[in-house]
């Protein structure tokens, strides 16, 4: 199924479909028309009906995937994770509810508690790790790939969020980062970075902060 | 603690980042701040799909989603 590049109306309440309190954009594909939001696909999940999983995993995979490299860096070790954890979106559809937020956000929740589990299960560790300061020494702002990439897919979103956190200093986009898609806490990245525990707390807070702002004023500026 | 000390230690909590001793008093001031308190926290968890969305889709073998489909329809036939 194709999926368009979103466009500058954000789909959020469209596509969540449920009533809520005013969220950040973080806006998900722009639908065909007549085709399903994530909120009814999520129902026809939890009805058990494996088009709806067929469909939520056309238009996600991609995503889910890209999140599970940038925590575990092996392809292959990504491709059985995926299939588990679409595996689990099933399984686990009945714990879903659209008043605790949005199906995208569900899914990657728990796709970024199993990629954080599965890298350290899989005692692949210490290798990332060191893939890792490879990439942080040679990139220490390197938040998310190039924008030269030729696929259009999410193209919008995501030039949108990236512009929010590449206001953002090195040093606290690299906090981020370790916490996100490392799974790390303060204390880690305080050993993992060299810098005081205090300043770690406080390059989260505030990259945090700032991101999440940046976002609510794009979303107003939508 | 104050609301904004909380919203501050609210998006820490949502990715993972708030220590053993700040989860504590987190959950000491959620409780205190209740409703207002859990709409802020779902809001967070928007950051997750905002990170997630910020990174460049890769591609996936329909093999894989045929296995998937395959384990799907094997589990509800049980």
């Amino acid at each position: 199924m194709a999926i368009e590049p979103s466009d500058k109306e954000g789909m959020s309440a469209a596509q969540n479909g449920a009533p809520s309190a005013p969220r950040m954009p973080a806006a998900a594909p722009e639908l065909e028309p007549g085709a399903p939001t994530d909120l009814e696909l999520m129902q026809s999940i939890q009805a058990e009906d494996p088009e709806a999983l067929s469909q939520l995993y056309d238009r996600y995979n991609g995503i889910i995937k890209a999140l599970i490299l940038r925590v575990i860096h092996n392809e292959a070790e990504a491709d059985d994770l995926l299939q588990e954890i679409f595996m689990e979106i099933w399984n686990q559809a009945k714990n879903f509810s659209a008043q605790k937020g949005k199906p995208l956000g569900w899914m990657v929740t728990l796709a970024r508690r199993r990629a954080i589990d599965g890298l350290r299960k899989k005692q692949a560790y210490a290798r990332a790790e060191e893939r890792l300061q490879t990439e942080t020494e040679q990139q220490p702002d390197a938040w998310v790939h190039n924008a030269t990439e030729e696929e259009i897919t999410f193209s919008d979103t995501r030039i949108l969020v990236r512009r929010v956190i590449n206001t953002l200093p090195p040093a606290q986009q690299q906090a981020i980062n370790l916490a996100f898609f490392r799974g790390m806490s303060q204390r880690e990245i305080a050993a993992k970075t060299n810098t005081p525990l205090g300043t770690v707390k406080t390059r989260l807070e505030l990259g945090l902060k700032k991101i999440y702002d940046g976002l609510k004023e794009l979303k107003d500026e939508l | 603690m104050s609301f904004e000390e909380f919203q501050n230690r609210a998006r820490l909590y949502v990715i993972g980042a708030l220590e053993p001793e700040e989860t504590e008093e987190f959950e000491i001031a959620r409780k205190e701040y209740a409703q207002q308190a859990e709409v802020f926290i779902s809001q967070c968890y928007d950051l997750h799909e905002a990170f997630a969305l910020s990174l460049r889709p890769e591609k996936t073998s329909d093999v894989l989603k045929q296995r998937l489909m395959l384990m799907v329809r094997d589990r509800q036939q049980k």
